[in-house]
């Protein structure tokens, strides 16, 4: 994984479609440098002044893209996720919610014999603020720089944590939204891995929720690991009823497969400090850095 | 999508897999047809997609037509976990001494398809003795394959040969279906060494549906979920009286969370999805307010690049078109103030934070 600097050129695919046009205008107004778009047939257009083309091959070839912010629809994600691996893209953002799991896997191979690494899919992307760079689709004013680093499976709860960061004083180093489908391009061990070597890094938000078992291999893996960073989680869904797909994919809880509690459970024993709700996240954030 | 055992069986003899002999019921009064083309004794048993219907009652073995009408009578009575039997299968029942385990499942942590087999099978996965665990590729498995599991589980020859067989058709139906899991638990061994599926449990992967319109109307479906689907929502009915709606599926999660802690009960849990403008916010509250139990209407929006001021006026078209149930919301985001204003002078009470909203709402204040 490699985070995108300011002034990194930067890919938007689809980018003539309806979330493309709004994204590229919004992510350019926050600062980053998006330096083409690609859609098929739509070659020789241009969005908010930036020039499309037929392929994301062209777009990176004529930019030296590393990076892509993907809004093609779960039907053609597949193939429009190997286009862009295929033409080198290292880092492929993919907004796109409702993507076949079997599609999924087939992208994660791929991006692993390419060494490229996958955020998402069903995501809200990721956002670096200190270089004023985001690939995805935050709102920019609830985050703000500083030395927190923030994961999260769900959108919206990645800005409502976010803005709660902001208005206690916790800037973030880097926020990303990890999907909420059973299938991570990026886990959250992958993931923390990742941040414990950013140095301007200071502590880890981890936000997760109902829904297979990333929360207790996360644990296993601190405790294991002896991870040096002080981490603050919440978990979404005690409330939550089994056997029902709570809005994404891969919130649903199976049998005792997946609880709030089981998750809640491991991280606490592995030196975690949990969050009841949003808004005692910073409380504990401060609590944690003393 | 998970489907119903019988129409797991149906999917099951497509891919030539074995299953006991059976007839589905959608009525008491056709049972004693069954008897007709199957030999007693026979297994009722309900049809409902929630767990643990045998401790709940809904599976019954009966030996003659007075019993099985009485049986389906009392289990077509029954709510399993809140869930109403619309059918029986009246199955033929296999005599057998050992029951076995196998599926094909996502393992999301590892992030792979793997199949799972054991020579014991059981209610909790788990928690099985000796079970075997193996990736498998996206591409499929072939015979080889299957025989290690089945040498693996140290096997008799001849049970050996039926379970790679069944194996590779399982698989090959968890492929083509796209399955999350296709599972058969148990899976018995009859007297005479013979493998038989007893129960088929198959859940396939929503998104891949557009890829197989066949499981399109599978289901019967409530009226306001499929009211919801067709918006677009992520819905889910809970039985309280708080509607719960939100945008994006972790914030209304969270949200259930604080009604729940603060001693309410949430009526449902509805997620708009991104970009809630203006008409997904009125068709949401539309649905919402005649929700039968609901009696408040909890909202909690953080917008982002939602503006409060549609929220506002979606609500205040709602509210034009007569009454609605109280309105507790917390709309967060740009041009609240102005929202704010939008909203003066109407039932809709605002909150500046989410938990000072569910206080509100739990409190019915």
């Amino acid at each position: 994984m490699m985070l995108p600097k300011q002034g990194d050129p930067v890919i938007v695919q689809n980018m003539t479609g309806r979330y493309g046009r709004l994204h590229t205008r919004l992510m350019l107004d926050y600062g980053t440098n998006v330096a083409a778009g690609s859609a098929p047939g739509k070659g020789g257009q241009s969005v908010e002044g930036v020039p499309v083309f037929n392929t994301v091959a062209e777009a990176v070839e004529k930019t030296g893209a590393r990076s892509s912010i993907c809004f093609v629809p779960a039907e053609f994600t597949l193939a429009a996720g190997e286009e862009a691996l295929n033409a080198g893209i290292k880092l492929l953002v993919i907004i796109t919610e409702r993507v076949p799991i079997r599609d999924e896997l087939r992208l994660l191979q791929l991006a692993q014999s390419r060494g490229a690494s996958i955020v998402g899919p069903n995501c809200p992307g990721l956002i670096v603020p200190s270089q004023r760079v985001k690939l995805g689709i935050m709102p920019a004013p609830s985050f703000s720089p500083g030395s927190v680093a923030l994961y999260s499976r769900s959108g919206t709860l990645t800005y409502e944590i976010a803005g709660q960061l902001t208005g206690a004083g916790f800037g973030q180093s880097v926020a990303v939204g990890i999907g909420g489908d059973p299938i991570n391009g990026t886990t959250p061990v992958e993931w923390m891995d990742f941040v414990q070597g950013m140095e301007d890094t200071k502590a880890v938000v981890a936000v997760g929720e109902i829904g297979g078992d990333a929360e207790e291999r996360l644990a296993r893996h601190i405790e294991k690991s002896g991870y040096s960073k002080p981490i603050v989680a919440y978990v979404a869904g005690r409330h939550a009823p089994k056997e029902k797909k709570m809005g994404h994919a891969g919130a649903i809880i199976y049998g005792d497969y997946g609880t709030a509690d089981s998750k809640i459970r491991a991280l606490t024993a592995a030196g975690v400090k949990v969050a009841t709700t949003p808004v005692d996240v910073p409380v504990l954030l401060k609590q944690a850095l003393g | 999508m998970r489907l119903f055992e019988y129409q797991a069986k149906q999917l099951f003899k497509q891919y030539a897999l074995p299953v006991p002999k059976s007839v589905l019921v959608n009525d008491a009064d056709e049972i004693r047809g069954a008897f007709a083309s199957l030999k007693p004794p026979l297994a009722l048993k309900s049809q409902v997609l929630a767990g643990g219907r045998g401790k709940a009652g809904g599976i019954a073995l009966v030996n003659d037509p007075t019993e099985a009408e009485r049986e389906a009578r009392r289990i077509f009575s029954l709510a399993i976990g809140g869930e109403r039997p619309n059918a029986l299968l009246v199955e033929e029942v296999y005599p057998h001494e050992q029951e076995m385990y196998l599926s094909v499942t996502l393992d999301r942590g590892d992030r792979a398809f793997v199949t799972i087999a054991a020579s014991a099978g059981g209610i909790n996965v788990e928690s099985m003795a000796g079970k075997v665990i193996r990736k498998i590729s996206l591409d499929g498995i072939d015979a080889d394959f299957a025989a290690e599991i089945a040498s693996l589980l140290k096997l008799p020859s001849e049970q050996a040969r039926q379970l790679v067989s069944i194996l590779l058709s399982l698989e090959r139906l968890a492929r083509e279906k796209e399955c999350e899991l296709a599972e058969i638990n148990p899976l018995a061994v009859g007297k005479d060494g013979v493998l038989m599926p007893l129960d088929a449990k198959v859940i396939i992967d929503d998104n891949a549906l557009f890829r197989h319109p066949e499981f399109a109307k599978l289901h019967p479906e409530d009226e306001f979920e499929g009211e919801a689907s067709r918006q677009g929502f992520a819905f889910v009915r809970l039985g309280g009286d708080i509607a719960v709606v939100g945008n994006g599926a972790g914030l209304v999660l969270s949200t259930l969370d604080l009604v729940g802690d603060a001693g309410g009960n949430p009526a449902c849990f509805l997620d708009l999805g991104g970009g809630a403008q203006q008409e997904r916010i009125e068709a949401a509250l539309r649905l919402v307010n005649r929700l039968p139990g609901v009696d408040k209407i909890l909202i909690n929006i953080y917008g982002g690049i939602t503006r409060t001021t549609d929220v506002a006026a979606g609500m205040n078209a709602v509210l034009a078109e007569g009454v609605v149930k109280p309105i507790y919301a917390r709309v967060s985001g740009a041009e609240e103030e102005e929202a704010r204003k939008l909203l003066a002078g109407t039932p809709v009470r605002m909150y500046k934070t989410a938990p000072e909203a569910v206080e509100a709402v739990v409190k019915g204040a």
